[in-house]
């Protein structure tokens, strides 16, 4: 009886396993892919389409509000808006250095943290920092009142005229 | 083998789920509309700056945080909505379509330049439109979902409202509601129908049986302080076009109002959210506080009319008029909104008995009194009572009394339609215009059974003297005996039609042979708690479990004035020998004798002289 | 020379190292290659910490697909979806009154695959709890709880009580009408137990009624107290099914059968289990198990006396018939989602409950008898019924019809179990669907 037995497994090997193999082959890959879309998709999942923080493109409202001359920090934005005639531009205050506010004077920025300083168009005078304060894109929108979009850098001593 | 190829089969369908689920997820509409608008803002922007920052912008949900009005919200309107503050897409079609400017929203035209007055960045899109700012699928962000208690007002209408009313609640000027969370002004020019709903509140008396903060105290309805927040419009307007259509039990009177007046009314109640944005926690608790202090200290006699606080002018310049007048009585009754629901002349609000010349019906005294607590002489009368003053009562109750200019006897036919119908009924059945409205209900002359077993002078009397307690009034001074004969031949003929046969005399004392006594209260008592609970009820209010299905409903026997205006020689023929074309059984066969009925009605008696002695002592206090 | 032989006999070259190093991983996570024999088989049930709790070897009777219809494994496929779901929903759930349906909306709207993961952990957690009651059913109409399997029946029983509170304390989390009514009316049922019926609901509540700290106990119960008294249950429950011998089956399983007679093995492996067994001497094989640690394992799985061997290995036969009832529930719970949406109610109005208010379907046999009587219909039944539950293995002396479907010699056991099922299936049913406003009877049609 176990020899009839082997022999049939002896016989029907060459064919089915080949079959099976195939059926292995694809049970696998439905298997793996599915596992595979599977994490991907988690990771989508867990990376958030929408927060609950300020967006990253807000509108600061008209130009008049920022007369010629003007440097201020908004602080809920952590940017600084900058005036100087027909020019105006935002620049971060986050510190390049570990993240602090830096503080916003005439003659530049100045990082209470570690003691960095930036002039006036944020490039690094002294300090720890090892890059210039990134400036914003600047916008106007159809409206007619500023828009700022923190998820886009330009290139430093990019002037938005208004 | 088998294993393995379902095993495969099974494997690969999992794939094919988890790739649909997968590209189900990867796409938005939002995303095409966004797209289109970058497109087409950047075919119309003026440099190639605008067109560079527009050509790489990407989709993104766009979302409005909005911390000024209440609990936080979070508006992604603007997802889809993204050019609805851009001015050159004024005419595009939706969702590109941009918010127009106006007038009326404050919004200003400065060289030539609209300036909004409500920064979409401050404001958002919900505080004013309501819908469902989290939503990015239309059906739930507009508030199409019936689980969502804020569609879009005035826009959106859900499935499950009912047909007749989807089309009714549709149009801009529902948003009304919504200004008012911040304008409250009583004449802001901006919600005409919020002013006029107003207005409407009280000249179609809801203030009466309503309370609302800030302008009105009833008590007899639910309070509608926070209506708006609780109910969706559909609600709200069923509720007043068909009071009884969400709660079975209401007794809220059906008004007459045109489609126009139910709108004003809807949107002034849906405004009625409990909180509003312009006022603070401490507001609140001030206005809560001195409210109080108004009412505690308010002295009887003085006229303060704190319920037409917005109608102060008229107030004031009636209140310098001598006090006790008619012509005061006058301005008032119309003022506090009587014809809302009462006929007084050529008003008639088909709700309640006419009053057009109560001068003739009833007493001064009964007047005022009916005034300060409509229940303690009618007592399931539906009128608020409401809290004027002493003088504005005189007034009132003086100018009724002037009114004695009953329409001129004529025919008992006339005189039914002039003076029976509006109660009884043209038919005679009972189902007079204000019938639904009148508890006890009228009687309904077409049942033969009660109008034969009771003797002729008894009805008579009734329509003489009337019968107390009831909406019933002595007409003496309107028909004399001779027209009231004539006016129950009338009935008779037309509406009972059977022939009337002679009343087989009773058995019955005159007086009650059981002195009233504690132990016969006591056994009357027991009595009552095994015989006449079913109906009468347990605390003999009329409101027992089977009372619902019994028309004529059995009798409030804590009705007072009904009680101690009959003799117990009528109250031992109705308990003994029932009533007729009633439910009333004749208790004599189901083993009551005299002696237990004697017992009943000292027990009867004696609640209602406990009641009465309470009422006298509330009269007392209320005249002092 | 010797010295540099013996070192690169000891060490392989820097190259040869970096082309098996992917082998070298594999093999050291998984220790064996696939296997192709008998031993490897074994080994790989051994060595491999996932497959240690199986056995290697299976008694056909086990596999046969329509003996346990695979609910347990897929009682336990699902408690991991309902794991690995929850624990992504946790990153986005809130659990405060003021959050917790806008977190509800942000998973509809703004977040990737959230609706389809509540979907989801929804629906599997209703399947779950159907699927342990008729894994229990199956177990009771199969006569499997019987000695010596007693106490693991009692442990399942606390399982799908387990799984009932587990669900129970879901169903609160989206703050929404259907779930802030359904836990006041199934609060309400428990608070009618005597003595000690108020004050379980004040604990569970935290509070008189059901409001923010009742959200935040259901939380922690549903996320973290709950799960890991299942987990470590389950851990038991399924030692307890190697402990106790196996999955039952009818004595005349382990006669000796002819090829074709039974399960539709892989001819291949039976056909090698078979030579296995020939190969090293029929009657010798067996004696010499007599002393194997095998002897110490209770149940008919010991191979003392003449016994003839009807097992196969777990690999692949057994760990192919799991796959399959894997990939079958996932498939169900995908499709399911994928088409039904999990329900969203309004937002809490405490002021104005739905009418009817209704519990959670697998409570509404409950709520249901309690509209006969509060107390019997909510504790006393009920009560009773998991006594009994807990009490069969006990109560139940018989010692026939072990693993046969309805066995003719559990005809009585299996009618009153089979009344119990029904029952309370049909009130379920009326509670679900013929009960209207004012739980009232009405037609659903």
């Amino acid at each position: 009886m176990s020899e009839k037995n082997g022999a049939q497994v002896e016989n029907e090997s060459s064919e089915p396993i080949s079959r099976r193999k195939v059926l292995a082959w694809l049970t696998s890959m439905g298997i793996l892919g599915s596992a595979i879309v599977t994490i991907f998709s988690n990771l989508v999942f867990i990376k958030p389409r929408a927060t609950y923080g300020q967006p990253t493109r807000f509108s600061i409202g008209t130009p008049d509000q920022y007369p010629p001359g003007t440097r201020i920090a908004l602080g809920d934005q952590k940017v600084a808006v900058i005036r100087e005639g027909n020019k105006m531009c935002a620049i971060s205050i986050t510190c390049t250095h570990l993240g602090c506010i830096v503080g916003v004077a005439e003659t530049g920025f100045a990082c209470p943290c570690h003691g960095s300083r930036f002039d006036q168009d944020g490039n690094v005078t002294g300090g720890p920092a090892p890059k210039p304060l990134p400036w914003y894109e600047v916008s106007l929108a159809p409206n007619g009142e500023l828009e700022i979009d923190k998820g886009k850098e330009v290139t430093a001593g990019k002037w938005f005229t208004v | 083998m088998k294993t393995r190829l379902a095993l495969a089969l099974a494997s690969i369908a999992i794939l094919v789920v988890h790739g649909m689920v997968f590209y189900q997820q990867f796409f938005h509409e939002w995303e095409t509309y966004q797209k289109s608008y970058f497109k087409q803002a950047s075919t119309l922007s003026k440099n190639e700056a605008e067109k560079a920052v527009l050509d790489s912008r990407s989709p993104k949900i766009e979302q409005i945080m909005v911390t000024q009005f209440g609990n936080a919200r979070v508006d992604r309107c603007t997802t889809c909505h993204i050019g609805s503050d851009d001015p050159r897409f004024k005419d595009a079609p939706h969702p590109y379509k941009a918010h127009p400017y106006s007038e009326a929203l404050g919004d200003k035209q400065v060289n030539g330049k609209w300036e909004r007055r409500h920064k979409f960045a401050d404001i958002g899109c919900t505080v004013c439109h309501d819908g469902q700012g989290r939503g990015l699928e239309e059906f739930y962000a507009h508030g199409e979902d019936e689980f969502w208690t804020e569609p879009m007002l005035g826009y959106v209408v859900q499935e499950n409202w009912k047909p007749e009313y989807q089309k009714k609640l549709k149009g801009k000027e529902f948003m009304q509601a919504n200004c008012t969370q911040c304008h409250t002004e009583n004449d802001f020019a901006s919600t005409p129908l919020v002013n006029k709903g107003r207005e409407l509140f009280i000249t179609k008396n809801c203030y009466g049986c309503h309370r609302i903060e800030g302008v009105s105290n009833g008590t007899l309805g639910p309070d509608l302080s926070d209506v708006g927040k609780k109910w969706k419009l559909d609600y709200i307007y069923e509720s007043i076009v068909d009071p009884r259509a969400n709660s079975k039990t209401s007794f809220m009177p059906q008004f007459k109002l045109t489609e126009e007046e139910t709108k004003a009314l809807t949107v002034f109640l849906k405004s009625r959210r409990g909180f509003n944005f312009a006022e603070t926690n401490l507001d609140r608790y001030r206005a809560a506080l001195d409210k109080g202090h108004v009412e505690t200290s308010k002295p009887p006699t003085t006229d303060t009319n704190t319920e037409n606080a917005d109608k102060g002018d008229t107030t004031e310049a009636t209140t310098s008029a001598p006090s006790t007048s008619v012509a005061l009585g006058q301005t008032l009754v119309d003022q506090k909104a009587c014809a809302a629901c009462h006929k007084i002349g050529d008003k008639d609000g088909g709700i309640a008995p006419d009053l057009s010349f109560e001068g003739l019906m009833r007493d001064d005294k009964w007047v005022v009194a009916h005034f300060k607590d409509p229940r303690a002489l009618v007592p399931d009368s539906i009128m608020p009572a409401f809290s004027f003053s002493d003088n504005e009562y005189q007034a009132m109750s003086a100018y009724l009394m002037s009114l004695t200019q009953a329409p001129a006897a004529a025919s008992a036919k006339e005189n039914y339609q002039n003076y029976c119908a509006r109660c009884h009924g043209d038919k005679g059945d009972g189902h007079g215009m204000i019938a639904t409205y009148l508890d006890p209900y009228p009687r309904d002359f077409t049942n033969a059974g009660f109008m034969n077993s009771k003797p002729e002078d008894r009805l008579i009397k009734s329509i003489q003297e009337g019968v107390g307690g009831t909406s019933m009034p002595a007409w003496k001074n309107v028909l004399n005996e001779e027209q009231s004969k004539e006016l129950l031949d009338y009935i008779a003929k037309t509406y009972t039609k059977q022939k009337r046969q002679n009343i087989k005399p009773k058995s019955v004392p005159e007086k009650n042979p059981v002195a009233m006594s504690t132990q016969s209260n006591a056994r009357g008592e027991q009595i009552y708690l095994q015989r006449c609970t079913g109906c009468h009820g347990r605390k003999a209010d009329g409101k027992g479990a089977n009372s619902l299905d019994i028309l004529p409903r059995p009798r409030n026997l804590l009705n007072s004035e009904f009680v101690n205006s009959t003799s117990d020689k009528r109250l031992f023929e109705s308990i003994m020998y029932g009533v007729q074309g009633t439910a009333m059984p004749p208790w004599v066969d189901y083993g009551l004798t005299k002696n237990d009925v004697g017992d009943l009605i000292n027990y009867i008696r004696s609640l209602n002289q406990e009641k009465n002695k309470l009422m006298a002592a509330n009269f007392v206090k209320a005249c002092h | 020379m010797v010295y540099s032989m013996s070192k690169k006999s000891q060490k392989k070259s820097f190259l040869s190292a970096i082309t098996e190093f992917p082998a070298a991983v594999w093999s050291s996570v998984f220790r064996n290659p696939l296997p192709h024999t008998d031993l490897g088989r074994s080994r790989t049930s051994f060595t491999n910490f996932f497959l240690h709790m199986h056995p290697v070897k299976v008694h056909k009777h086990t596999l046969k697909p329509f003996f346990t219809m695979g609910l347990g494994l897929m009682s336990f496929f699902l408690f991991l979806i309902l794991v690995v779901t929850g624990v992504l929903l946790m990153f986005y759930y809130v659990p405060s009154t003021a959050q917790a349906y806008d977190r509800m909306l942000d998973l509809r709207g703004s977040v990737a695959f959230g609706v389809f993961l509540r979907n989801m952990h929804r629906w599997s957690a209703h399947g779950m709890v159907a699927v342990v009651f008729l894994h229990m059913c199956r177990v009771f109409f199969t006569g499997s709880y019987k000695k010596p399997r007693e106490f693991n029946w009692v442990i399942g029983v606390v399982l799908f009580l387990l799984t009932l509170f587990l669900s129970f304390t879901g169903y609160l989390l989206p703050w929404d009408q259907l779930a802030f009514w359904a836990i006041t009316v199934g609060t309400a049922i428990a608070g009618y137990a005597p003595v000690v019926g108020d004050q379980m609901r004040f604990l569970l509540l935290g509070d008189t009624t059901v409001g923010q700290e009742a959200l935040l106990r259901f939380y922690v119960l549903h996320v973290a107290v709950l799960p890991l008294i299942t987990t470590v249950l389950i851990g038991i429950h399924f030692w307890r099914i190697r402990k106790d011998g196996g999955l039952s089956r009818p004595d005349e399983a382990d006669k000796v059968e002819t090829a074709e007679a039974v399960v539709p093995l892989e001819p291949a492996l039976a056909g090698a289990g078979a030579m296995a067994y020939t190969a090293s001497g029929d009657i010798d094989f067996i004696e010499k198990k007599k002393y194997g640690i095998q002897g110490l394992v209770r149940g008919p799985f010991t191979k003392v006396g003449n016994v003839p061997d009807n097992t196969v290995y777990s690999w692949p036969n057994l760990l192919l018939a799991e796959l399959f009832v894997f990939i079958l529930t996932v498939l169900g719970i995908l499709v399911m989602s994928y088409f039904f949406n999990a329900p969203l109610e309004e937002p809490v109005n405490v002021m104005h409950p739905p009418n009817p208010a209704k519990a959670p379907w697998y409570f509404l046999g409950l709520q249901e008898m309690v509209s006969y009587s509060a107390f019997w219909g909510g504790v006393g039944i009920p009560g009773i019924e998991v006594l009994i539950l807990l009490l069969v293995p006990y109560l139940d002396r018989g010692k026939e019809g072990v693993g046969k479907w309805f066995a003719k010699e559990r005809l009585l056991a299996n009618t009153l179990f089979m009344t119990f099922v029904v029952v309370n299936i049909i009130l379920i049913i009326i509670g679900t669907f013929f009960r209207g406003e004012n739980w009232e009877f009405a037609s659903p049609f």
